[in-house]
């Protein structure tokens, strides 16, 4: 199965794409428009800041072509900043739109815990994403978060409950690093590549 | 888990006696102005000890207890219990319950009796343990029954709630007993009291089969826990497991392990060792270039890249990383984080230059830290040289900067399968709110244990054990696991 991963300056793409592989998908690494307008298969990874990431898809016309390929049928897996960017607004320093791709917002971490959390975490998760996970611990590292997203398909806790992953119909988003999950993030990345 | 503040009052007085000596008093100020400061919300359980009635056997300190109480809090008073009379007092005051010690351990008959007027819910057992014996009539001689008999009597009077001190530990800020709680065996709650001195001590009571509550006295006094923080840890203890990580000392490409930084010698290929590990269940691999002369970087970067390229947990980096270009070549070559240690302590600022540039997650302050007289040094050069450094002020200093976490060797201990060095560990831990990675001296799962439990690390890291397979990271897991301990 064919992946097009989105090759964003601001993201770990090298790691993405060799756990993509591992799982079985034959990887394409491309910032071309019209290639993710056409793409089956999409995978969305981000590191760093939401304002940063936002503003490259937008410059480089790729949030049009994502929501293109949505509309014609392409499912879509957003990671950590990736997964970010699918929701409506991030309130990282001020506001800034998202996609809009799944409902809700991104906030900062409030509780009284170190910021970022950097580590694995458990999550409670049901849903295809999941299927055949049998320990749900995987690896967070993140500021921001959506807090208890409409379309939440997998929540953790830290220092308060946060949305580990979403699925609105063929769009999905983890907040965690799949491709440093070992065995519980290859299964994952393996359930989006089978996914149909 | 009741995190559970604790004050003696003497002379209308919050104070605190150094080992239960009366000619030893720190005052603290009068129990309200103590109350408000520590934020203690109202419907809080509240330990009060009546210093002078547990040396004359009068309650005095009523009006105090009357007025907490009409502030919401629950209130269980103790302090020289010894008859029926006495217990009432403290109810009639408004305390939701009393802490009976001496007459529980010595006299049941009273206990029997108290028990029957008030209430099994109204009472909690106190019993001081000193070596493993009773303690009684201020801890000045042996009750007449041993432990168990006490619990079993305790248990059998239908009282569910037992409050047991470690007399050594209490108010020595050194920790509390883990080994006797963890010894137990009854269907009392256990409320634990005597030495607790950090936010991890408290985490760690919570995992301990048996236990439902601590008490904290000097350590919320001299703000060494803070009540929120230790609450909300306590909260996602079982969320966030603890890590082991494995180490690969890296030469030439080769893996290596040297005991106390000094002899070295082969032990296997990087990217094996790697594989074998996640295999194993390693959380994350740390490779450790203790070469890393200028010639040997560019090996050094291509064993970093092989081992990411086989790896789908995170990998940290370290040695001889000087500027911000060593670290970002670090991270192109595929480490999610890279640990800064010699050129830190020089240059304090390349720290907050490399989380800047890549994050605070992507920086790991490495701190060899050696014994030196009553305090810690820092060193430098792999362990070799002091830099004159105060080792636990340089780590809460690296904080401020911005590094993610501290990987925290001791240099005495490493190689030697001793165990870890604990104090060292609680130095550091109770004065940062980052995790703490334990290295140096891991020999049995124990240590490991000891580690998390007692040092209060969030991770755990060893070489030679792993490399020699004298324990697989499967066993430390499943140890700790059986310890009550998370682990993924």
């Amino acid at each position: 199965m064919k992946v097009s991963l989105i090759d964003s300056p601001v993201a770990n793409v090298a790691n993405i794409a060799r756990a993509l592989r591992t799982a079985g998908a034959e990887v394409e690494i491309t910032s071309d428009p019209i290639a993710i307008a056409n793409a089956q298969k999409l995978v969305l990874p981000g590191v760093g800041s939401f304002i940063a990431a936002m503003q490259w898809l937008t410059e480089n016309g790729i949030d049009h072509a994502i929501r293109d390929a949505v509309k014609r049928g392409a499912s879509l897996l957003g990671v950590c900043v990736g997964h970010q960017l699918l929701f409506d607004l991030s309130h990282e320093m001020g506001s800034t739109p998202g996609l809009g791709l799944v409902k809700g917002e991104v906030h900062k971490f409030g509780g009284i815990l170190p910021v970022p959390q950097i580590g694995w975490n458990r999550v409670a998760a049901n849903g295809p994403l999941f299927d055949g996970v049998e320990n749900g611990v995987f690896y967070f590292v993140n500021s921001y978060a959506a807090m208890n997203a409409p379309d939440e398909i997998a929540r953790a806790d830290y220092g308060g409950p946060f949305t580990a992953a979403v699925q609105r119909e063929r769009v999905f988003g983890v907040q965690f690093h799949p491709e440093k999950s070992s065995a519980a993030g290859l299964r994952v990345l393996r359930n989006f590549i089978a996914w149909m | 888990m009741d995190v559970i503040p604790s004050l003696d009052l003497l002379g209308g007085n919050v104070v605190r006696l150094l080992r239960g000596d009366f000619a030893n008093v720190t005052t603290y100020g009068d129990p309200e102005t103590v109350l408000d400061s520590l934020d203690v919300l109202v419907g809080s359980r509240l330990h009060i000890v009546d210093l002078e009635a547990s040396r004359s056997g009068h309650p005095v300190e009523t009006n105090i207890v009357r007025r907490l109480a009409t502030r919401g809090l629950r209130i269980q008073a103790g302090g020289g219990i010894r008859s029926l009379d006495h217990a009432r007092t403290w109810i009639d005051a408004g305390a939701e319950k009393v802490v009976i010690g001496t007459v529980a351990a010595d006299a049941p008959e009273v206990l029997r009796t108290i028990v029957d007027d008030l209430g099994a819910d109204r009472v909690i057992a106190a019993i001081d343990i000193r070596d493993g014996v009773v303690r009684v009539g201020g801890w000045e001689r042996d009750a007449k029954s041993s432990l168990a008999e006490v619990l079993r009597r305790v248990e059998e009077l239908g009282i569910g709630e037992a409050l047991i001190t470690d007399i050594s530990k209490d108010g020595a800020m050194r920790g509390p007993s883990f080994a006797l709680y963890r010894s137990l065996r009854t269907n009392l709650r256990i409320i634990a009291s005597g030495g607790v001195s950090a936010i991890s001590d408290v985490v760690s009571l919570g995992r301990i089969a048996n236990v439902s509550g601590c008490v904290i006295g000097r350590a919320l006094l001299d703000r060494r826990i803070d009540l929120a923080e230790a609450k909300a840890r306590v909260a996602t203890t079982n969320a966030i497991p603890e890590r082991v990580i494995p180490c690969l000392d890296v030469r030439d490409g080769r893996v290596v392990k040297g005991v106390n930084f000094v002899d070295v010698r082969d032990a296997g290929d990087p990217v094996e060792c790697a594989m074998r590990y996640e295999a194993e269940g390693a959380d994350e691999l740390v490779i450790l270039d203790i070469s890393a002369t200028d010639a040997n970087r560019a090996t050094a970067l291509d064993t970093v890249r092989r081992v990411s390229e086989s790896l789908f947990i995170p990998l940290t980096v370290g040695g001889g990383v000087r500027t911000i270009e060593d670290f970002r070549a670090l991270l192109r070559a595929g480490a999610d984080r890279v640990a800064i240690n010699t050129a830190a302590l020089r240059n304090p600022q390349l720290i907050a230059d490399c989380a800047r540039e890549f994050g605070v997650q992507a920086v790991v302050l490495s701190c060899d830290a050696k014994r030196t007289g009553d305090h810690f040094e820092a060193m430098v050069r792999s362990g070799k040289e002091s830099s004159g450094v105060d080792a636990v002020e340089w780590c809460r200093r690296a904080e401020e900067l911005g590094t993610g976490e501290i990987l925290l060797t001791s240099v005495d201990r490493d190689g030697t399968n001793s165990g870890y060095d604990i104090e060292l560990l609680r130095a550091v831990t109770s004065v940062v709110k980052i995790g703490v990675i334990a290295s140096g001296g891991a020999g049995n799962v124990e240590h490991f244990r000891d580690a998390i439990e007692a040092g209060g690390a969030r991770a755990v890291l060893a070489a030679s054990l792993f490399h020699d397979r004298k324990l697989s990271i499967g066993d430390v897991k499943q140890f700790l696991s059986s310890e009550g301990i998370p682990v993924r």
